[in-house]
């Protein structure tokens, strides 16, 4: 259908839409008019996608010059994939609709191991392997000696891409990584090239958040992107973690004694190189000399995205006199290394600030700040000069090198904290050196302020004003909507107490009480009497899922639950966990019914959709607090406390909540499913729990559903469950929760959808 | 409905919060009650049935009754076993009023087995007291009737075996003639399912043999069972009480319309003349029923019966296969008992109660008319309320008004 969002032409590929999907549109259309940054929440299952990118196309197609690109970004290969294939059915409605063929290019990329067609790279098994035997073919001085000696092997797709792929752009269309893959072999091209070539002037790019996120990927990838581009970060809840991650850097002995190696393998590799070709490091003293000039104008011009591990102050400077010539900086890095392995033989646990520790290396080792915040970008121009063809192996120098330059780099924001041992095996000595990043909004400081609009959207994000908090960035639009219902297919309830009246928590004092696991149990086997085929449970850790299994099994309490379900149970394994979900989907698609007992936080709880019959209901045992006895954490804590002023308790129980609705969401996917979701601990019954909710399943909790008991629950859910059982049509949705477009253009459907927008 | 069902006491419902059913969209109608949603489907039903198909008149139906542990729960009172053997008594006494010409058999199942109750073709040999007016129900279902409740005394243990139970229904139904309807229907009240094999194989077996499954559940919406439902073409409803449970059932009972694909065929029937030979009448020969040959009880020896056009055997009671020459007797009132399925009623004409002129009287109750709509016969053009609407097409399968008509000068 055709909508009219506030004067812009919108192409909808289905025949339907749901009523906050055109609010969302909305929302939408205004951030992008507004040139800013906007965070969204709309429920799962409720089109958001579609309504992206029918909005975004749409926009882009009638303001051409204002909006020059979208980058959408996504979690996980097969969600990228979903993306592409929404946008497939946009472009085919375009095509029937207009009758004309349009130029838009849309493609998505992953990594090599996803994109290779090189027989005998692609047979590589890690994505590390894939990368490095590919670096190996293709690296320019490799292919400079494959003209003098042509039995060096070379990647010929890659050749092939080189000499003509260039040239010619890529035709417009959809590209899945299968379409890539599959034009790549037609003509012999390389597909991964192709890609990262075409995102240049792709219409729409489609790939993980890591590829903007991540300093060292993107300053690879995404840097010449344009300015005017409209970046979406999809599924954001988690955004502030895979920032800090990207930004963060663990070192232990192992790490110390492979990079030790690799220094060892540099030192020979120039010697050698002295021997035979000594002007090639003549000239890269040279080039060093002046500095990193190249890089500068390049960033002054705009070109570039800028990259939080090379700040703009290096960028004036020379490389400093004591690490130019390359046998003096590997002696520079030989004794930062020494350096490290003293700090790891500690004893006890300290933790220090980036400054601190500046001056403990100074004192020590005599190594000034400056020489060390060259260090990433040294070592990068020795591997060019060196001709090292495998980078792979030298992942622990670059580690080593990049902590160098971030931990000389940020006074604020970063914290060191160095353990002897890990909390839970006191006795074993693993000493780990954490350098932490606190502070999300470096990572993502150079998109907000590079692109001109940002959209931060999820299922789960409330509450949403703590988000532009902590990445420190200021929206033009916040919105929560709520997903319009035919029947009301979710059903929230907060059980608090057992049949005895015994409180139902999983804080630390009652964590070990009988009663309270004696109670989850029954709760548990009561649920799996009345609630059909898949049933998810959550615990706040693996630690405290093993302890209570234990108690249940001692009880006698699984035995009870096993004659109505079967129980499969997530590990740390993923091999295990993905073979125990297969099993699981494979009892409930039988009719045997399943229950899989999982922990928040897991593979499980963040990733895995259990659509209808697959989760018909989902337990939250307690509140999925984050482990706080963490000193990362604690440090992290106090920065928020400091430099956002945002209450220990508070972040705490933010994040608690949104993995708790991010476990319970699991089960609604859509307006036809229906789900119960159970909380199991009297905690949530709280207003300030409660209130951190999505809008979405906040709506339903009323005050009947606040406190009850196992007993009352049972006869919620079943009297729900039979209600949902009834058979639900279409029709049914039609006019209420699903819209033609004549009912979307009454006056009394667009004054309802003015309500479903929450601002904040 | 008709009458409003013997409803449970209070005190002994469940949980229930009544002040939740009366919380009806007050923001508009973003709330749209379930009950709304089956009131239209209701209509639905009514209006549905008004096509001129082809039904499966023939009817071979298993019905299997889950008897495993979850049977013994007491949300439908007394438990869920006795209520629901209760209103398979119903079922079967309606079902053969209905269906004079179709058999029914009964499965249960529990501990992972699954066991006949009665069989498929013992209703056809019935052993009864005849009853020698036309206006009794012919097709006895007596035997069924007290195999059922025997049945109330069984114990329920373990958990059901859905494809236990349909293949042992398969093994009798597969012989049936394609012509024939061949159907099962499951109560199923637990949620879990015990199978010795996959499935989903036995589901193709039963789509390639056109065997159409229906489930009746008692608790929730099992996968399983949608898929099987869907696949074989039948329908799958979830209770919500047991007045429910009861209209539930009782959509069980109208033929289903027959698959475009199935067999037709010519049936030979006879249609044997009752003779009552008076004991002082001397041509009269005292003859043995041919249905009372292999059962022990009943009295044999007759004098009067019905008495094969055929063949001559006799018998006291209809309808029967004939056991010597094999023609299926019937007689024709049961033809006709079936004739409103496949001639069925107009349905009325729904329209606002705005539009009506004249008194507001509902013609077969003589009620004000209180609710939004009106129905109207499209023949006669008198006005109904809903629910003498549905009473009419669901019991009366005749308009009073034009009946009236026709009688009345």
């Amino acid at each position: 259908m055709k909508l009219n969002i506030e004067g812009l032409l919108v192409y909808f590929p289905y025949d339907y839409i749901y009523p906050e999907q055109y609010s969302y549109m909305l929302e939408l259309k205004r951030t992008l008019d507004a040139k800013g940054h906007g965070v969204l929440e709309m429920p799962s299952g409720t089109g958001k996608t579609i309504s992206l990118l029918s909005l975004i196309v749409a926009y882009q197609r009638a303001f051409p010059l204002e909006v020059t690109k979208l980058i959408y970004c996504s979690r996980t290969v097969p969600e990228i994939e979903k993306v592409v294939e929404e946008l497939r059915k946009l472009m085919e409605f375009y095509t029937k609709e207009t009758g004309e063929s349009n130029n838009f290019l849309a493609l998505a990329l992953s990594s090599r191991k996803n994109l290779c067609i090189h027989p005998e790279v692609s047979s590589l098994r890690f994505g590390k392997e894939v990368d490095g035997k590919c670096h190996s073919l293709t690296a320019s001085y490799i292919r400079a000696q494959h003209h003098s000696n042509p039995n060096l092997p070379v990647c010929r797709f890659y050749e092939e891409f080189d000499s003509v792929g260039r040239q010619v752009p890529l035709p417009a269309g959809i590209y899945n990584l299968d379409d890539l893959k599959a034009f790549g072999r037609r003509k012999g091209w390389c597909p991964y090239y192709l890609a990262r070539y075409s995102i240049l002037h792709a219409n729409i790019v489609v790939y993980s958040y890591h590829y903007l996120l991540d300093p060292k990927i993107a300053d690879l990838v995404s840097k010449e992107l344009a300015k005017k581009s409209v970046v979406v970060f999809d599924e954001a809840h988690n955004i502030d973690n895979v920032c800090i991650d990207s930004m963060s850097v663990n070192i232990t002995r192992r790490t110390l004694d492979r990079c030790q190696n690799n220094v060892d393998t540099l030192q020979n590799t120039i010697h050698k190189i002295k021997e035979t070709d000594a002007a090639k490091l003549r000239e890269e003293y040279r080039r060093l000399v002046e500095g990193l000039k190249e890089a500068n104008v390049a960033r002054e011009t705009d070109i570039y995205l800028a990259n939080p591990v090379l700040p703009d102050e290096i960028l004036q400077e020379a490389v400093p006199g004591s690490i130019r010539t390359a046998e003096h900086f590997v002696g520079f890095m030989r004794r930062f290394l020494e350096y490290l392995k003293s700090r790891l033989r500690v004893q006890h646990v300290v933790q220090e600030s980036a400054p601190q520790f500046l001056k403990d290396i100074f004192d020590k080792v005599c190594i000034d700040r400056k020489p060390l915040r060259f260090c990433a970008e040294r070592l990068q121009s020795l591997l060019r000069t060196l001709e090292i063809a495998d980078i792979a192996d030298f992942s622990a120098v670059t580690l080593i090198s990049n902590f160098a330059t971030l931990v000389s780099t940020y006074s604020q924001g970063f914290t060191i904290i160095i353990e002897p041992f890990e909390d839970r095996t006191p006795t074993i000595a693993n000493p780990v050196l954490h350098f932490s990043c606190m502070d999300p909004s470096i990572a993502i400081k150079p998109v907000f302020q590079r692109f001109q609009s940002v959209v931060i959207t999820s299922g789960t994000l409330s509450p949403l004003d703590i988000y532009p908090r902590i990445l420190d960035f200021r929206p033009v639009t916040m919105a929560s909507f709520t997903m319009t219902l035919a029947r009301t297919c979710l059903c929230p309830l907060i059980v608090g107490r057992g049949n005895d009246q015994v409180a139902l928590s999983s804080k630390f004092e009652t964590r070990e009480d009988f009663a309270v696991i004696r109670n989850y149990g029954n709760l548990l086997l009561e649920m799996s009497a009345i609630v059909p085929d898949g049933i998810v449970a959550f615990f706040t850790s693996y630690v405290y899922m093993e302890n209570i299994v234990a108690s249940w099994y001692e009880q006698g309490i699984l035995e009870n639950i096993q004659r109505n379900k079967l129980i499969f149970i997530e590990t740390q394994d993923a091999a295990e966990t993905s073979m125990a979900l297969e099993k699981y989907q494979e009892a409930c698609e039988n009719g045997r019914g399943a229950i899989l007992l999982s922990v928040a936080r897991g593979k499980v709880s963040e990733g895995i959709d259990f659509v209808h019959h697959y989760g018909r209901a989902v337990l939250m045992f307690g509140v999925p607090y984050v482990y706080t006895q963490s000193r990362i954490l604690k440090a992290r804590l106090e920065y928020l406390r400091d430099q956002f002023q945002i209450r220990e308790n508070d972040f705490l129980t933010f994040d608690a909540m949104r993995h708790a609705a991010q476990c319970v969401g699991r089960a609604i996917r859509g307006k036809t499913d229906y789900g119960l979701m159970i909380f199991a601990d009297k905690r949530y019954a709280r207003a300030d729990k409660r209130g951190k909710l999505p809008r979405w399943i906040q709506e339903h909790i009323n005050d009947g559903s606040l406190n009850l008991t196992v007993d009352e629950a049972v006869q919620l859910s079943k009297h729900f469950l039979r209600q949902m059982a009834q058979p639900f049509r279409q029709e049914d949705q039609l006019g209420l929760s699903l819209l033609t477009l004549e009912q979307l253009e009454s006056e009394e459907m667009l004054q309802k959808i003015t309500q479903i927008a929450h601002q904040t | 409905m008709d009458e409003e069902p013997e409803r449970a006491k209070r005190w002994e419902g469940g949980y229930e919060r009544t002040w939740e059913v009366l919380k009806e969209d007050e923001s508009g109608s973003l709330k749209a009650t379930v009950e709304e949603i089956l009131y239209q489907s209701k209509r639905k039903r009514v209006i549905e049935s008004h096509g001129q198909v082809r039904l499966g008149m023939m009817r071979h139906l298993y019905v299997v009754i889950d008897c495993s542990r979850s049977m013994e729960d007491q949300d439908l009172k007394p438990n869920r076993l006795t209520s629901t053997l209760k209103l398979m008594e119903a079922f079967v006494d309606e079902y053969f009023d209905q269906n004079p010409i179709s058999q029914v058999g009964i499965i249960t199942t529990k501990n992972k087995r699954a066991e006949k109750l009665t069989d498929l073709a013992v209703q056809m040999y019935c052993v009864c007291v005849c009853l020698c007016c036309f206006t009794a129900s012919p097709g006895n279902p007596k035997k069924h009737i007290t195999a059922l409740m025997k049945a109330v005394d069984t114990v329920c243990v373990g958990e059901p075996s859905l494809y236990n139970s349909l293949n042992l229904a398969i093994q009798t139904l597969k012989h049936m003639p394609g012509h024939t309807s061949r159907e099962i229907l499951i109560i199923l009240s637990s949620l879990t399912t015990c199978d010795p094999a996959n499935i989903y194989e036995l589901i193709k077996t039963l789509k390639s043999l056109k065997v159409r499954v229906s489930v009746i559940g008692l608790s929730a919406e099992v996968r399983v069972c949608t898929v099987l439902t869907r696949e074989t073409g039948g329908s799958y409803h979830v209770i919500l009480d047991e007045s429910h449970f009861k209209e539930l059932l009782m959509l069980h009972i109208k033929p289903p319309p027959a698959s475009s694909s199935s067999e037709c065929s010519l049936i030979r029937m006879g249609f044997p003349q009752h003779t009552i030979a008076s004991v002082t009448d001397q041509d009269a020969k005292p003859s043995f029923s041919m249905s009372h040959l292999d059962s022990s009880s009943g009295p044999g020896l007759s004098l009067g019966g019905y008495f094969c056009p055929q063949c001559h055997a006799t018998y006291t009671e209809l309808p029967v296969e004939c056991k010597v020459c094999g023609l299926t007797l019937v007689s024709a009132p049961h033809l006709a008992r079936s004739f409103h399925h496949l001639f069925p009623l107009q349905a009325f004409i729904e329209s606002p109660v705005e539009n009506l002129q004249g008194d507001r009287f509902c013609q077969a109750c003589q009620a004000e008319l209180k609710d939004k709509s009106v129905f109207s016969c499209p023949s006669c053009h008198s006005v109904f309320c809903v629910e003498c609407d549905l009473f009419i097409h669901e019991s009366l399968h005749c308009c009073p008004c034009c009946i009236y008509r026709q009688t009345a000068p």
